[in-house]
């Protein structure tokens, strides 16, 4: 419970370092950038009270000083008042990100479901049998594969199944003229269709790292005495790859798991630019490339909050899961 | 851009041990390991490229002398683009540009780590309290969208402002690390015979802790350096470094621009992508070789072509 | 062990199966134009680089892409693209009065807005003296010459001018769509509604709109009968150039108005019946600031013009979809009926470097030892340039006039700004030299001269200048853009046009180097009728109104 509180206190505390850290970026940099954008959403016919929403949010005519508007800024974020699309005006940014999360989500939870389930299972087997051809492949292949930029084997998959191949489609995350979103089978058809290829991109890029990681800490499992002592009884040696090793393998992964998150990230938003996939990374280039500073201040508090709840979970599951720290409260 | 290989932070098995004695043992352990030999291999082959391209790489990479489109033959290694300029040139100056944003963004990273972690772990108390609070918080919000928000708000940057601002953002994850060997290191013997003899403790860290965690500086550094040379490329692939520099990433992003993948120029994309990996394979193998030198455990098992003596 | 791999292969199995069925079933993809007209489908593909907001007011220029030429319409249609050439629309003549200071229109008998209600003149009133009451909805800013709108009866509408304007017909009739009275009247604050069922006496009726795509049906009550041929209409809203062109390049649209990298490779060899035209409409021109004492000598600028390789300008940076630009400022071949002969033959043959080198000299400046032109006061010949980033053509084709001018001895230094920098900086003349384009477009040569040349359009460098952003100032231009504006007469027009020339070819305010066009893709696989350069019968993107509805009205399924 107490592990609980620490991890709950440690979560709010980077939350609001992100928020600061938010506040400040666009007040530092030099040449108040956000001016600009305050002309153009004049000139789009914003009323006075979006106007005022942004330069809270922005630091423009800081009639307030600064510890002033840094609460108003507070005020603001934490009642959902995140402002007004510059990009799609006059719409309000929190209705502009709710389509694009669902694609992320989709996108990036089956894929790393997927690769922590494949990876896990391959790293066990490659380190179960040491010096096998599995264990032999691997980790140089993997080793290579964690260097390759996301970008490119998206860039690799368009170009041999997408274009030359013509087996998927390489652009969008469905039909949108023919089909449109619902609970029918051909929908679900379509967006499993143009699903495939940017899942597998990230699949391809981030399996290497479970499955590395795994093997690193079985080994090291492997060589601890209670699992010698298990083979010594004479269990069978699946019984303990699975219940002895890998349980006890599986923790410290679960802790990679949460690290890895900030790269599945990156790898997310790299792979749905290059497939123009219609997720929230997306959304965040474009709002870049259109200077909607809202949106894109949401969007990134949007991705630094997600990622902190799932290292929340994992930690909080490690907990759970860890009867050394079970035994400890 | 995946996790570090390391899942388990290394300890330097070996006590005490000189600078010198360590470079030379790292030495050694490149000549013997393969992993280890390959990726040195490679880097120096991207090192002497950027040193000198002129040898390589006849053309400029910049001026739009020819006719564009041209698929690859033995004038245009790789063809030229929609500009009308040698791709094969571009590929080799844009080396320089990679690797000196890695290198120093390698070392400048790998430095303000160093001095962070070891400071946490020797000051202690509050001093360590806050800096650990600091890096864990670092650590834990999404790197890449961070750089894409400070990208955006400086207009997308010169080379400068790039390795600037991957620098103050990536140290957080080495400065861990270190910070906990150099935890372990604080209190052995030599160390407290320092402490006795009087000498300061700037002294202590600088001349006796620091040189015992050469290997894991080094091998952060290799982590750092892919890191920059995957972020860097990201970045000025997707438009947010500065698209007039001759860079892989700004390659890349002159040929999505152009949609060169439908357009029938496959190679304006792959081929400077393909570098991208080749380098980041360099650094991962090394890291990788560096990461069994420190565990043994991990080293391949070489099967004995002996047979087993009766 | 053994499981994990079956299970390994069921998995990735399951996923291909997934895959390529679904595949195989969409890939059939476009339904375009069948034969019978209660399903022909016409696909748009025109990337705005945001998702639909669902609002149809044609007054606001946030949602008057998706309204106007669909759903509303104008009095008359005026060819920008054949000299003027006019088609009667809500308005079934016209006539100006003495002095050309009123017009008068009769307006269309027979004619419904979609709920049913009939059109008559006092709809027409209604509508510009609406734009006179919230002047945000004024987008031409008719009412800067306009004094009354009156409708008399149920079929005439009389204009009264406050000052003579004949060129502004073409905003009065043509880009200015009428909305119902009975409608707009009970509306609260027209200027920021967003009308989301639109009701007017277009072709198309909006049938369906979502954030993605609007769907647009036939309107049976069109006062054309017969008319629209293609019954429906998708307009999907793409956020980035490469989805959009994508749609175009697999058969999935049939209309885009995209810029596409290497076309004849992304989408011409994928099948006979693909398409393009691109148009020229409008100078791309390198723009000094007339205020900067060492461009302000013409003969720098001569030299500036002479030194730029247009063609190489055009092939590279802009692979040779925009044709090289002349110093007479006349978009050709557009508008080639209005070239002043004499005048460009006075100027040359365009690309002399050696003549540049003269007249640099003969202005005093001679080489110095880096290479860039100095005179006597140690002046150097070097300057920035400002430049709108995202435009990777306009980037690249500033490279090629930063070679170009490096030969002659002057040095540029290209700035790639954001949009909103850029514009910041245009507007209040914090540059020395600029690459622009206009925004106006108009059915004539003159419209866009003017907007360089009519010194009410500049402003003192600090204050933001209309679209006299090089400051260019000069009474006797202005007498002539006056005069223009005060006739009909064609060959009064013409002649005032050869002057304008003649201004261009010896003052050179500023210097055009390439035409930009408009982008325009079309397939033919099951759709006829589009307009096309040996039959230029309206402007043909998308977003070009009204001549869009010009274009819905000609197309038919084969």
């Amino acid at each position: 419970m107490r592990y609980a509180l620490r991890r709950l206190g440690f979560f709010v505390l980077t939350l609001w370092a992100a928020l600061t850290l938010n506040f400040l970026l666009p007040r530092l940099m030099p040449g108040n950038p956000a001016l600009a954008m305050m002309t153009k959403f004049h000139s789009a016919g914003a009323n006075p009270q979006t106007l005022r929403a942004l330069e809270t949010l922005f630091g423009v005519n800081n009639q307030q000083g600064l510890i002033a508007q840094y609460f108003g800024y507070l005020h603001q974020m934490l009642t959902g008042n995140f402002g007004t699309s510059l990009s799609q005006f006059p719409a309000s940014v929190t209705s502009v990100i709710g389509s694009a999360i669902w694609w992320t989500l989709g996108l990036v939870g089956v894929t790393t479901v997927l690769a922590f389930i494949l990876g896990t299972g391959l790293g066990i087997v490659s380190a179960w049998r040491r010096g096998g051809k599995l264990d032999s492949v691997l980790p140089p292949v993997f080793v290579i594969t964690s260097a390759i930029p996301y970008f490119w084997v998206a860039m690799v998959l368009v170009l041999v199944f997408g274009i030359t191949l013509h087996w998927f489609p390489s652009q969008g995350g469905y039909y949108v003229t023919t089909d449109s979103p619902g609970l029918n089978l051909t929908f679900f058809q379509d967006v499993v269709n143009h699903a495939f290829l940017p899942a597998m991109a990230l699949l391809i890029t981030t399996i290497g790292t479970w499955i590395l990681t795994m093997r690193n800490t079985m080994i090291t499992t492997l060589a601890e005495d209670y699992v010698r002592m298990a083979r010594a009884k004479g269990l069978p040696g699946w019984r303990i790859m699975l219940d002895y090793a890998a349980r006890n393998a599986m923790l410290p992964n679960l802790v990679g798991f949460a690290m890895s998150l900030g790269f599945v990230v990156s790898g997310a938003i790299l792979v749905e630019y290059v497939f123009n996939y219609p997720g929230v990374g997306y959304m965040l280039l474009q709002a870049v490339d259109g200077e909607d500073y809202p949106l894109m201040q949401a969007l990134f508090l949007l991705i630094t909050v997600a990622v902190l709840v799932a290292i929340l979970a994992a930690d909080i599951l490690t907990a759970l899961l860890d009867p050394r720290t079970r035994a400890a409260r | 851009m995946a996790m570090p290989v390391a899942g388990v932070p290394t300890e330097s098995p070996a006590a005490h041990v000189p600078a010198g004695h360590a470079l030379a043992r790292i030495g050694r352990a490149i000549r013997s390991n393969r992993k280890a030999a390959t990726g040195t291999i490679l880097l120096l082959i991207f090192v002497l490229i950027a040193l000198f391209p002129w040898v390589i790489a006849r053309d400029s990479p910049t001026t739009d002398a020819y006719q564009p489109h041209l698929g690859a033959s033995a004038t245009h290694l790789l063809g030229t683009n929609a500009y009308g300029q040698d791709l094969f040139a571009q590929v080799v100056w844009g080396t320089r540009n990679v690797l000196i944003i890695s290198v120093v963004v390698g070392l400048a990273t790998t430095g303000v780590a160093v001095l962070i972690g070891v400071a946490a772990a020797y000051l202690g108390g509050v001093w360590d309290g806050t800096l650990s609070v600091l890096t864990d918080v670092l650590l834990v919000i999404p790197l890449f969208p961070l750089l894409i928000v400070i990208a955006a708000y400086a207009h997308g940057g010169t080379t400068l402002v790039l390795i600037a601002a991957i620098t103050l953002t990536s140290w957080s994850y080495t400065a861990r690390q270190l910070r906990s060997q150099a935890l372990t290191l604080r209190n052995r013997d030599y160390l407290e015979a320092a402490r006795v003899r009087g000498e300061r403790r700037l002294y202590i860290i600088v001349v006796e802790v620091i040189p015992t965690m050469t290997s894991l500086i080094v091998a952060s550094f290799l982590t750092n350096a892919l890191y920059a040379v995957l972020l860097s490329s990201s970045l000025q692939f997707i438009g947010l470094g500065d698209p007039n520099t001759v860079s892989w990433g700004t390659t890349l992003y002159w040929a999505e621009n152009n949609a060169a993948l439908q357009t029938g120029e496959p190679l304006w994309a792959i081929a400077p992508g393909a570098c991208i990996a080749l380098l980041g394979a360099a650094f991962a193998l090394l890291n990788y070789a560096f990461d069994e030198i420190g565990n043994p455990a991990l080293r391949p098992v070489r099967r004995s072509k002996r047979v087993r003596s009766a | 062990m053994r499981r994990l791999t079956r299970y390994g292969v069921i998995l990735t199995a399951g996923l291909l199966a997934a895959g390529c069925s679904a595949g195989s079933g969409s890939s059939s993809g476009s339904t375009s134009g069948k034969t019978s007209t209660n399903n022909s489908v016409l696909t748009i593909s025109n990337e705005n680089g945001a998702l639909w907001s669902c609002g149809f007011n044609p007054l606001n220029s946030s949602y008057n892409l998706l309204s106007v030429g669909f759903i509303y319409e104008p009095l008359v249609y005026v060819n920008p693209l054949q000299n003027g050439k006019t088609v009667p629309m809500l308005a079934s003549s016209w006539s100006w009065g003495a002095g050309n200071k009123s017009l008068t229109f009769t307006i269309r008998s027979g004619v419904k807005w979609s709920d049913g209600t009939p059109l008559t003149a006092a709809d027409v009133a209604f509508t510009f003296n609406l734009m006179k009451k919230y002047p945000t909805l004024d987008l031409t800013g008719v009412w800067s010459v306009l004094s009354s709108v009156t409708a008399t009866g149920t079929s005439t509408v009389t204009m009264d001018f406050s000052s003579v304007a004949v060129p502004y017909f073409y905003y009065i009739a043509d880009q200015t769509p009428i909305v119902p009275q009975h409608i707009w009247s009970t509306i609260a604050n027209p200027a920021t509604a967003t009308i989301s069922k639109p009701v007017g006496s277009g072709p198309y009726l909006m049938s369906k709109c979502s954030p993605s795509n609007i769907t647009y049906t036939a309107n049976p009550h069109y006062w054309q009968p017969g008319l629209p041929k293609i019954h429906t209409l998708q307009y999907p809203a793409f956020t980035s150039n490469n989805t959009a062109n994508d749609t175009l390049a697999n058969g999935q649209a049939q209309w885009g108005a995209q810029y596409i990298p290497d076309i004849a490779a992304f989408y011409t060899s994928k099948n006979t019946n693909f398409h393009y035209w691109f148009p020229p409409i409008l100078n791309v021109a390198m723009v000094p600031n007339l205020t900067n004492p060492l461009l302000s000598n013409v003969k720098v600028r001569e030299a500036i013009s002479y030194a730029i390789n247009r063609q190489q300008v055009s092939t590279i940076g802009e692979s040779g979809y925009e044709p090289p630009a002349n110093q007479a400022g006349i978009v050709t071949p557009t508008f080639t009926s209005s070239l002043n002969s004499s005048a460009l033959a006075s100027w040359g043959n365009g690309f002399n470097v050696a003549k540049a080198k003269t007249l640099l000299e003969s202005a005093g400046y001679h080489p110095g030892s880096d290479g860039i032109m100095t005179n006597a006061s140690g002046q150097k010949l070097q300057f920035t340039v400002i430049n709108i980033g995202d435009y990777s053509d306009w980037v690249a084709s500033m490279q090629v006039i930063q070679q170009d001018l490096k030969a002659v001895g002057i040095s540029i230094t290209p700035s790639n700004l954001s949009n909103t920098d850029y514009q910041a900086d245009l507007f209040n003349g914090h540059y020395q030299l600029a690459y622009v384009e206009q925004y106006t477009f108009g059915p004539g040569p003159y419209y866009e001269l003017n907007n360089w040349l009519n010194s009410a359009d500049a402003a003192p460098v600090g204050k933001q200048a209309a679209s006299d952003y090089e400051r260019y100032s000069n009474p006797a231009t202005d007498k002539l853009l006056d005069e223009y504006s005060t006739t009909t007469s064609a060959a009064m027009q013409q002649s005032i046009l050869n002057q304008l020339q003649q201004v261009m070819v010896s003052q050179v305010p500023f210097i055009p180097v390439v035409e930009g066009v408009d982008w325009y893709q079309y397939d033919t696989t099951s759709i006829t009728g589009w307009p096309t350069s040996s039959n230029p019968y309206a402007q043909p993107p998308v977003w070009a109104f009204p001549d869009n509805e010009q274009v819905l009205l000609h197309l038919a399924p084969k």
